[in-house]
C-alpha cells in the first residue's frame, strides 16, 4: 500500500527526527504571522465596543462577555438561530447543487468527445470574465417576473444549474488529469458514461469535489449581495444580513455585538472545513490508485 | 425539486397578498380596507426594535392592515432599493431622505401625496418650523412626509474646549471659530476641527449666510470662485494643523475623529451627535454654527421622511400608516429621537427626552432637544432649497474631492473643475 | 480564438485514439454530452446568456434603469477613456493584479508544499493556514486590517524595527493599496487547497525513481512536481488573475465602503459599482463591464495559448 506523500514516513532515524522538528518550528513560525489577524478578531469579541475600532492590542485588557451574551437576545427581535438556520440551509443546498451540477457538466467537457464541445467550453470560460454586478439587475427582473423574489430560489438556481464556471473548470482540470487508461478500459468493457462518471471518475476526483464543496459553502455563507437583493422578510435573513444590523450610520453602532456575531459565524465554516479536509488526503488513498 | 416548487408557491402567495391584493382594487381607495404593506427602512437594531413596536400599535388599531418590515444598513438599503425599484418591485412605504427625493421623483417612483392629503388620509398640519416643505420637490409637489426634523450643528469636545479656555456662543463668526481652533491647537496639541470642507450641508449654510445656496433651480447655486476660496482656505488650515490631518481621520474610521480625540470639533446633523457619547470617552456638546454677519446661521430643518411608491396598490392604507407614524403621540413616545427630533408638534410634545435607559443617549437627546429649541428661538431657521436629481451623487463627489484637496492629491483649481463637471453629469443622469 | 483551438486540440486527441469504425459511439457521445451538461446549458441560457446580451446592449445606450435605454453608439466608451476616475481605476487595478497575484500564488504553493508532507497534526495545520480565507471579506476584516496597518500598530512597529518607517497605511492614499494587496495575499487558502489537491495526484513512484537516480529535492520539484501539477498551476494562475481583476469585496470593506481615500483603492469593479448602483448610469457601467471582459479575455487567451508550452495533461504524457 502506498502512502500519500512523496516523503518517506519519518521513522526512528535521528536525522529524520531533526527534520521533523525543523519542519514544525518553521510551520509554526509562518502560522504565527498568518494567524495574528484571526486571533485579533477573536480577541476583539471580548473587548468593549468602544475599544474595538483602532484597538492596537491583540488581546483585551479586561475581557468581557457582554458582546457574546448580548447575542442571546437576538437582533431586532429575530433570534440568532434563525439567521444561522437560514445560512446553513442556503450554504448546504448550495453545496449539493454545485457538486452535482458542476461534476456532471465537467464530466461532459473532460471525458465525452461530443460535437460543439469546444465552443461551449469557450463560452463557459467566457462567463467567468463578466463581473456579476451587471448581471444582477437583469436577473432580478427575471426572477421578479417569475414571482420568486423573497424565496431562496434565485439564490440557489445558479448553483443547481452549474452557472459558477469556477467549479466546472476546476473539475474539468482534475478530470483531465486522471489517467485515461481507466475510463478507456471501462468503455471497452461496455460501461456507459453514467457508470464511468459514477464509479470511476467521481471517486477519483474526490479532492476536487471536496474542494468545490468547501469553497461553495464558504462563499454562500459569506454571500451578502444575493440575500440582500432577493430576501425581503427579516425571518428569512442570513447571517451576513444579520451582521449589518449592528451598524448604524447615524447612531451608535454596536461593534462589539458585530464582532461577536462575526466570530460565531466563523464556527460553522471552520467546522465544515475541519470535517471535510480529511477527505482531501483520503481521496486518493481509498481509491486504491497508485 | 419538490422543495423548490413549494418555495415558489409560497412566494406566489406572498406577492399576491402584496399591497392591497386581498381586498381587490375596490378597496384601494378605502383607508380601512384590508391590505398588506411592505415597509422598508435603513438603520441599526435599536431602530428596528422601535419601529416594530410602532407597527404593532398600528396593526392593533387597524387589524385589517398588515405591515411587513424590511430593513438593512443605509448603504445596502439604497442598493437594494434601486434594484427593486428599477425592477418595478419597490416597497410600498419606505424611509427617504432629501438627497434622493428628486432622483426618484424624476424616475416616477414616488407617489404624489396630494390626493391622499385631500382625501383626508394624511395630514400635513402641525409640523414644526414648516419642515413639511422638506418633503417637496421643486414645483411644490409633496412626495414625502418628514418623521424627524434636524438641523446642522457643531459638536464639540467639551473637556477640550474647557481646557483650552475657549467657548462657543450664538452669533459668533467664522474668524472667531478658527481663532478658537488655533487656541485649542496651541494649548492641547490636537487639531481643532476634523475636516469641515467636504460636508455639503455645512457649505450650504455658509453659502446661505452669503445669499446663495448649494442647490438653486436644479443646479449648483454657487460659482467656481466661491468653491476655490472655500477649499483653498481649507487646504491652508489642514497644512497649518488647525484642521486635522485627513490621514489620521481616515485611519480611525468608522469612529469619528472627534470621539477618537484627534480634534476638538466636528460639524454634523444634531441628531447624529448621539454617536459620540457611545464612541468616545469625553463629554460632547452641541454648539452654534458660526456666522458671517454675526447673526444668520443659515440653518433650516432637514429630515428623514416617509414616501409611498407609485406601484403601491393600497395607497389609502399606506397614507394612513404614514399619518399614524408621524402624528400619533404613542408612536412618538416609542420612537423618541431615533429618526431625528420628532417632526410634528403632536409627537414632539408627547415625548420627553431623558428617560432612556442608556444614560449617554438620554443626555444626548436632552441636548438635541434643547439645541433645536434654542435655534428656533434665535429665529434663524429658514427653508431648505429643494435638492435636484443627483444630489446624492453630488454630495459624495463633494466629500471625496475635498479629501483629494486635503491629501494634496489635487490642486484646488483642478479639484473645483472636476467637482463642477461631475456635478453636471450627476444632474443629467 | 485560442480558447476554441485549445478545445479542438483536446477533442482531436481523443478522436485520434478512437477506433475509426465506431461512428455509432460518436452519436451516442453527442447525446450523452448534451445530457450531462444540460444543467449548465439550462443555467447558461436562462441566467447568464440573457443578462449578458442585455448588458452588451446597455453598453451602447444611455440607461438610468428607469427610462428606456437610449442608443448612443460608442459614447460610453469614449466618455470612459476621457474620464480621469476611470483611468485611475485601471491603474489601481493593474497595480493590484500585477503585485498581488504572483505573491499570493507563491505563498499558496509554498505552504502547500510545506503541508504536503506527512507530519503530525497535518489536518490542524491545514485548517489553520486556511483560517484567514474563511473570514472572507467580512466586516471584521475591515476592523482588523485597520488595527494592523494604522500608525504605531503591529506592521508599522515591525517595519520600524527594520528601519522602515512608513507610518500607517490605512489613511495614506499612497500606501492603502498595499494593505489591500496584503489582504489578498493573506487569504491564500483557496489556491493552497487546490495546489494541495493537485500535489496529492502526483504518483509517488515518480519520486522514488528520481531518488534512485540521485536527484535532489530541487531537481525533483522542477522535473516532477512542477510538470505534474501544471494543470492545477494553470488553473490557479488563470483563476486568480481573473479574480484579481474583479476584486471588489475587500476593497469595499478595507476602505470603509467608498474606495478612498483620494480614490486610492478605487479598483475597477468598485468604480463600476459606483456608476451603476450609486449614480444609476447603467449604460456606462455595462460598457465598463465589457471593457473588463475584453481585457480579461485577452489575458485568458494568452494564458491558454501559453499552456501548450508548459502545461502537461495526462492525455499528452501517456
Amino acid at each position: 500500500m502506498t502512502t500519500l506523500t512523496p516523503e518517506l514516513k519519518s521513522g526512528a532515524n535521528p536525522r529524520k527526527r531533526t527534520g521533523s522538528l525543523v519542519w514544525h518550528v518553521f510551520a509554526i513560525a509562518v502560522l504565527c504571522v498568518v494567524l495574528y489577524p484571526v486571533v485579533w478578531v477573536i480577541g476583539a469579541a471580548f473587548k468593549p465596543g468602544k475599544k474595538i475600532v483602532g484597538s492596537l492590542d491583540l488581546f483585551p485588557a479586561d475581557p468581557i462577555l457582554d458582546n457574546v451574551k448580548g447575542l442571546a437576545d437576538g437582533i431586532a427581535g429575530i433570534s440568532i438561530s434563525t439567521f444561522f438556520t437560514n445560512s446553513l440551509f442556503y450554504a448546504g443546498m448550495a453545496v449539493v447543487g454545485v457538486v452535482i451540477s458542476s461534476s456532471l457538466t465537467a464530466y461532459a467537457f473532460a471525458k465525452i468527445p461530443f460535437r460543439g464541445r469546444k465552443l461551449l467550453f469557450a463560452l463557459m470560460i467566457g462567463t467567468l470574465l463578466l463581473p456579476y454586478h451587471v448581471l444582477l439587475i437583469p436577473q432580478y427582473v427575471m426572477f421578479q417576473k417569475l414571482e420568486l423574489i423573497n424565496t431562496y430560489v434565485p439564490l440557489l438556481a445558479g448553483k443547481f444549474l452549474a452557472t459558477e464556471a469556477f467549479f466546472v473548470f476546476l473539475m474539468v482540470q482534475f478530470m483531465r488529469g486522471l489517467p485515461r487508461e481507466l475510463d478507456e478500459a471501462a468503455r471497452l468493457d461496455g460501461c456507459g458514461h453514467l457508470r464511468i462518471y459514477w464509479s470511476i471518475v467521481l471517486p477519483l476526483c474526490r479532492p476536487a469535489l471536496i474542494t468545490s464543496a468547501i469553497f461553495t459553502f464558504i462563499n454562500a455563507w459569506n454571500d451578502f449581495m444575493g440575500p440582500l437583493i432577493y430576501l425581503n422578510e427579516p425571518s428569512k435573513y442570513t447571517v451576513s444580513l444579520g451582521l449589518m444590523m449592528f451598524r448604524d450610520q447615524q447612531g451608535i453602532s454596536d461593534y462589539g455585538g458585530q464582532i461577536a456575531m462575526a466570530m460565531m459565524a466563523l464556527i460553522p465554516v471552520i467546522a465544515f472545513f475541519m470535517a471535510f479536509q480529511r477527505y482531501l488526503i483520503d481521496g486518493m488513498a481509498t481509491s486504491g490508485l497508485k | 425539486m419538490l422543495k423548490v416548487a413549494g418555495a415558489s408557491v409560497a412566494a406566489l402567495g406572498l406577492t399576491a397578498a402584496g399591497c392591497g391584493g386581498d381586498g381587490g382594487s375596490g378597496d384601494a381607495g378605502n383607508a380601512d380596507g384590508p391590505a398588506t404593506l411592505r415597509f422598508a427602512w435603513w438603520g441599526g437594531e435599536p431602530r428596528a426594535v422601535k419601529i416594530k413596536k410602532a407597527i404593532a400599535l398600528f396593526e392593533k388599531k387597524n387589524p385589517k392592515i398588515k405591515i411587513k418590515p424590511e430593513f438593512t444598513d443605509y448603504q445596502a438599503f439604497w442598493e437594494k432599493f434601486q434594484t427593486q425599484a428599477s425592477g418595478g418591485n419597490p416597497p410600498d412605504v419606505f424611509l427617504n431622505s432629501v438627497a434622493f427625493l428628486a432622483k426618484y421623483d424624476k424616475r416616477g417612483v414616488l407617489l404624489d401625496l396630494k390626493s391622499q392629503v385631500d382625501a383626508g388620509n394624511l395630514s400635513l398640519k402641525n409640523f414644526r418650523g414648516g419642515v413639511e416643505t422638506a418633503g417637496q420637490v421643486s414645483g411644490g409637489k409633496q412626495v414625502a412626509v418628514p418623521v424627524g426634523a434636524n438641523t446642522m450643528s457643531l459638536v464639540i469636545d467639551k473637556k477640550a474646549w474647557d481646557k483650552a479656555g475657549v467657548e462657543p456662543k450664538f452669533g459668533w463668526t467664522w474668524d472667531e471659530y478658527f481663532t478658537s481652533l488655533q487656541t485649542i491647537q496651541d494649548k492641547l496639541k490636537i487639531a481643532g476641527d476634523t475636516g469641515y470642507a467636504g460636508v455639503m450641508y455645512l457649505y450650504d449654510l455658509y453659502l446661505r449666510q452669503n445669499g446663495k445656496a448649494f442647490f438653486k433651480d436644479g443646479k449648483l447655486g454657487f460659482a467656481q470662485d466661491d468653491l476655490t476660496q472655500w477649499w483653498s482656505d481649507y487646504y491652508k488650515r489642514v497644512k497649518s494643523g488647525i484642521v486635522a490631518d485627513p490621514k489620521k481621520i481616515e485611519q480611525v474610521k468608522p469612529k469619528s475623529g472627534l470621539s477618537a480625540g484627534l480634534a476638538g470639533a466636528e460639524f454634523t446633523w444634531d441628531n447624529f451627535s448621539v454617536r459620540y457619547e457611545g464612541e468616545g470617552d469625553s463629554d460632547y456638546a452641541l454648539a452654534p454654527i458660526p456666522t458671517t454677519d454675526g447673526k444668520d446661521t443659515g440653518q433650516y430643518l432637514g429630515s428623514l421622511m416617509l414616501s409611498i411608491s407609485t406601484k403601491c396598490e393600497a395607497q389609502a392604507q399606506a397614507a394612513k400608516f404614514i399619518d399614524f407614524m408621524v402624528h400619533d403621540p404613542e408612536v412618538g413616545k416609542v420612537m423618541g429621537y431615533d429618526m431625528g427630533v420628532l417632526a410634528t408638534d403632536d409627537q414632539f410634545e408627547a415625548y420627553k427626552p431623558g428617560a432612556e435607559t442608556d444614560k449617554a443617549v438620554a443626555e444626548a437627546n436632552k441636548g438635541i432637544a434643547a439645541y433645536e429649541s434654542d435655534v428656533e428661538k434665535a429665529g434663524v431657521l429658514g427653508k431648505i432649497t429643494p435638492h435636484p436629481s443627483g444630489a446624492d451623487v453630488v454630495e459624495a463627489a463633494f466629500l471625496r474631492i475635498a479629501g483629494d484637496v486635503a491629501n494634496a492629491k489635487q490642486k484646488v483649481p483642478a479639484a473645483v473643475k472636476q467637482f463642477f463637471s461631475e456635478a453636471e453629469a450627476a444632474f443629467q443622469a | 480564438m485560442s480558447l476554441v483551438k485549445d478545445a479542438t486540440v483536446l477533442a482531436e486527441e481523443v478522436n485520434v485514439v478512437r477506433p475509426v469504425a465506431q461512428k455509432r459511439r460518436g452519436r451516442r457521445d453527442n447525446l450523452a454530452g448534451y445530457l450531462f451538461m444540460s444543467p449548465w446549458l439550462a443555467g447558461f441560457l436562462l441566467l447568464t446568456a440573457g443578462p449578458m446580451i442585455a448588458s452588451l446592449y446597455y453598453a451602447f445606450t444611455d440607461y438610468n434603469l428607469f427610462a428606456a435605454p437610449k442608443w448612443i453608439g460608442f459614447d460610453n466608451f469614449t466618455a470612459m477613456f476621457d474620464d480621469p476616475r476611470w483611468q485611475k481605476s485601471v491603474q489601481v487595478t493593474l497595480k493590484y493584479v500585477v503585485i498581488g497575484t504572483p505573491l499570493k500564488l507563491l505563498l499558496a504553493l509554498g505552504v502547500a508544499l510545506l503541508l504536503n508532507q506527512s507530519r503530525r497534526g497535518q489536518g490542524l495545520y491545514r485548517a489553520a493556514f486556511y483560517a484567514p480565507s474563511l473570514i472572507g471579506a467580512s466586516v471584521s476584516v475591515g476592523f482588523v486590517w485597520r488595527a494592523l496597518f494604522s500608525d504605531n500598530a503591529v506592521v508599522d512597529k515591525g517595519l520600524g524595527s527594520l528601519g522602515l518607517n512608513l507610518g500607517g497605511w490605512i489613511g495614506d492614499p499612497d500606501m492603502i493599496l498595499y494593505s489591500l494587496v496584503a489582504l489578498t495575499v493573506w487569504q491564500f487558502g483557496a489556491p493552497m487547497v487546490i495546489f494541495l489537491a493537485g500535489l496529492k495526484q502526483v504518483p509517488r513512484e515518480l519520486y522514488e525513481a528520481a531518488a534512485v537516480d540521485g536527484a535532489g529535492p530541487l531537481r525533483r520539484f522542477w522535473n516532477i512536481t512542477l510538470p505534474m501539477i501544471s494543470p492545477v498551476l494553470f488553473f490557479n494562475v488563470l483563476l486568480e488573475s481573473i479574480h484579481s481583476f474583479q476584486i471588489f469585496g475587500s476593497a469595499y470593506v478595507v476602505s470603509n465602503t467608498f474606495c478612498g481615500p483620494a480614490d486610492a483603492t478605487l479598483v475597477y469593479t468598485c468604480y463600476l459599482y459606483q456608476k451603476g448602483f450609486q449614480q444609476s448610469q447603467m449604460g456606462f457601467a455595462s460598457a465598463m463591464a465589457w471593457m473588463l471582459l475584453l481585457a480579461v479575455a485577452l489575458v485568458t487567451v494568452v494564458l491558454f495559448w501559453s499552456q501548450k508550452k508548459w502545461v502537461h495533461y495526462e492525455e499528452d504524457v501517456k
